[in-house]
């Protein structure tokens, strides 16, 4: 017998086994199918993008869509959005302290195309949120070039260094790209 | 009265025919397979278990496993020790809060600790503190407190280190400003800070040397006194150019050199063989034609070195700017000697887990479904990128590859860069690999001694301590 014999004859019993539960098989085409298409979705989304991109001014939200990862001011986080977990792009969550202390980074206002210096304040003293994990790290620097690294946990000068999310508070016009 | 009835019945007997003798024969058969099955049930009962001593808790053996490695889990708060040949959970250390890192002893089979609690949880007062786990038993056998300002920051390295000659522990501070705490190992106790603005982490280069690097492209050269005081502290020359391609913090250390890829896949490499630290001339991990078609490198731990074959592995990935963060889809060998690529290893994905449980499926079902796992893995589900590596350092080495967001690791052959298999974790995510020491019995005179014998009052204290 030869390999595949052995292959179809295992398969064959192993399906004769189980045809009466239909329900499985079709639990299982329906795995398969779901699993098949899981990976399409970003593709057929970024397929369809027109201008503007998610995050960015359009009628519907002219300061741009600040619950998503694109919106123009995370440009450069690495972290929670505060205003996914309960504060708004300025503002933390209830209950959190706002970090005195940050990172800057440089972001492009599509509205106005104009750059904008953010401060990244993090939101401190609870737990990590776990919505909107932006993680787009432009013009972030290593560990040691303090100022402009995302990577640090920004608590300092609250009650507490456990993080919970982040802020993007504009802080000024660039003068010239960072 | 049952005697004298016996005694009649046995009279009777000794009159028996020879046809009750054959008949009785078949009788004795049938009693002796009777007796020997009756036999055999009572060596069943005599084969029931025995009553068994409660309070067992194992131990590690004295030599670790060449491939045994340490995997940190920021939300579980811990580092687990896997057995990647037989992918066994062989113990645990527990952390604080954020990504715990171990550093290892150099001189006694020791693993050190620094975390930071809070007394509400993630409220309350702050408590820094090294941890001091005895490595047979895995067991906290000490502790040295530390000022409550020890750097918060994702990265598996860099944040502590210990001096080759096992004494001191130099542990990262940011307040934000920066310094080192050192801990005297042999007296378990804080000896000193060491202020260093500008700069950053730290990393064992000597006996009582340290690194650090600093924002405007060079290093802190730093030597510790036989008290841990500073024998000297003074920078180097820039050797990169932090604004327009800084190092990332990934380094990996080959002998007296540490080398330091940077955002655009150039090697700088670090010679401390020497009292002054010189650079190597530095080297592309890239050619014109790969940087055009996008490779860089990435990821949180996306350097790693076979030391004995001087093979260093980088994690590499297709992208634009900014993308040091990216995990890698591929991992790139260079030869260290010649700075020549000469393996290119194409990674799987590293599996998937819910809730540090496998999500794996199919294995003992009939072909072709048994293979549906490593199917949907490879070929329909989104890759999650690599973004941990780490090598073992024996002659058969293992190239172990995992990603933040499942506790499942890929296990390679790293000279052929062969997948193996998948190991979980049992973890829920993945922040750093350490392949563990004390595989050798280079340890072992330290190994006869009971773990906290250095410091009988402290160690002692400590247990009191902890029952309280």
């Amino acid at each position: 017998m030869t390999r595949l014999d052995r292959r179809m004859s295992g398969l064959t019993r192993w399906l004769a086994k189980r045809t009466s539960r239909r329900g499985f098989l079709g639990r299982l085409g329906g795995a398969l199918v779901g699993g098949a298409t899981l990976p399409l979705l970003p593709i057929a989304r970024a397929a369809q993008a027109r201008e503007p991109a998610p995050g960015e001014p359009d009628p519907a939200t002219p300061e741009g869509d600040p619950t998503h990862c694109d919106y123009w001011r995370f440009c450069s986080i690495d972290g929670f959005a505060a205003s996914c977990c309960g504060g708004t792009a300025t503002s933390c969550p209830p209950g959190t302290q706002m970090s005195p202390v940050t990172w800057i980074g440089t972001c492009r206002n599509p509205h106005d195309g104009k750059d904008y210096i953010v401060s990244y304040n993090d939101c401190c003293g609870k737990g990590p949120c776990g919505r909107c994990f932006c993680h787009r790290n432009e013009g972030d620097k290593p560990v040691y070039y303090a100022a402009k690294s995302n990577d640090i946990g920004w608590c300092f000068g609250t009650a507490g260094a456990v993080y919970n999310s982040t802020v993007s508070v504009v802080i000024g016009v660039a003068t010239e790209p960072g | 009265m049952s005697n004298n009835g016996a005694t009649a019945r046995l009279r009777d007997r000794r009159r028996t025919t020879g046809a009750l003798r054959m008949r009785r024969g078949r009788a004795r058969t049938r009693a002796t397979a009777l007796a020997l099955l009756l036999g055999l049930v009572g060596a069943g009962v005599h084969a029931e278990l025995a009553a068994e001593p409660t309070g067992r808790v194992e131990v590690l053996p004295a030599r670790f496993g060449a491939h045994w490695v340490w995997v940190s889990d920021a939300l579980f708060e811990r580092v687990s020790l896997l057995d990647l040949d037989t992918g066994a959970f062989l113990g645990q250390v527990d952390g604080g809060y954020g990504v715990s890192s171990l550093e290892f002893g150099r001189t006694r089979r020791e693993i050190y600790l620094p975390a930071i609690y809070y007394s509400r949880g993630t409220r309350g007062v702050r408590t820094d503190v090294v941890t001091i786990y005895d490595a047979h038993s895995l067991a906290p056998v000490d502790e040295v407190v530390l000022p409550p300002k020890r750097a918060v920051n994702p990265l598996p390295m860099g944040n502590a280190a210990v001096s080759d000659d096992g004494r001191f522990l130099s542990v990262f501070n940011m307040s934000p400003a920066t310094s080192l705490s050192i801990v005297d190992l042999e007296a378990r106790k804080r000896v000193g800070e060491v202020d260093a603005p500008g700069c950053g982490l730290v990393y064992a280069t000597g006996r009582r040397r340290f690194a650090m690097l600093c924002a405007d492209g060079s290093l802190l050269d730093l030597q510790l006194d036989d008290g841990g005081r500073v024998l000297r502290k003074r920078r180097t020359e820039r050797f990169f150019d932090p604004e327009r391609d800084p190092v990332t913090e990934k380094a990996v250390r080959a002998g007296d050199r540490w080398i330091f890829a940077s955002f655009e896949g150039v090697a700088h490499v670090a010679d401390f063989s020497g009292d002054e630290v010189r650079f190597d001339e530095a080297w592309s991990l890239f050619d014109d034609d790969e940087r055009a078609a996008g490779w860089r490198i990435g990821g949180s731990q996306h350097l790693a070195l076979h030391a004995a074959t001087g093979r260093l592995y980088s994690a590499v990935h297709q992208g634009g700017a900014d993308t040091h963060k990216e995990g890698g889809s591929e991992v790139w060998v260079y030869d260290l000697a010649t700075h020549e690529r000469v393996q290119r290893i194409e990674l799987a994905n590293t599996g998937l887990t819910v809730m540090g449980m496998s999500l794996e499926f199919g294995r003992d079902w009939p072909w072709p479904f048994d293979g549906l796992y490593g199917f949907l893995l490879d070929h329909v589900l989104p890759v999650f990128p690599v973004e941990y590596i780490a090598v073992t350092q024996d002659a058969e080495p293992i190239l172990v590859t995992a990603t933040s967001f499942s506790g499942s690791l890929g296990v390679y052959d790293a000279v052929r860069g062969e997948l193996l298999r998948r190991v979980v974790s049992g973890n829920m995510t993945v922040q750093g690999l350490a392949p563990s020491p004390f595989r050798g019995d280079a340890l072992a005179a330290d190994a006869q001694a009971p773990p906290g014998s250095a410091q009988p009052a402290r160690a002692a204290a400590f247990a009191m301590q902890e029952e309280r």
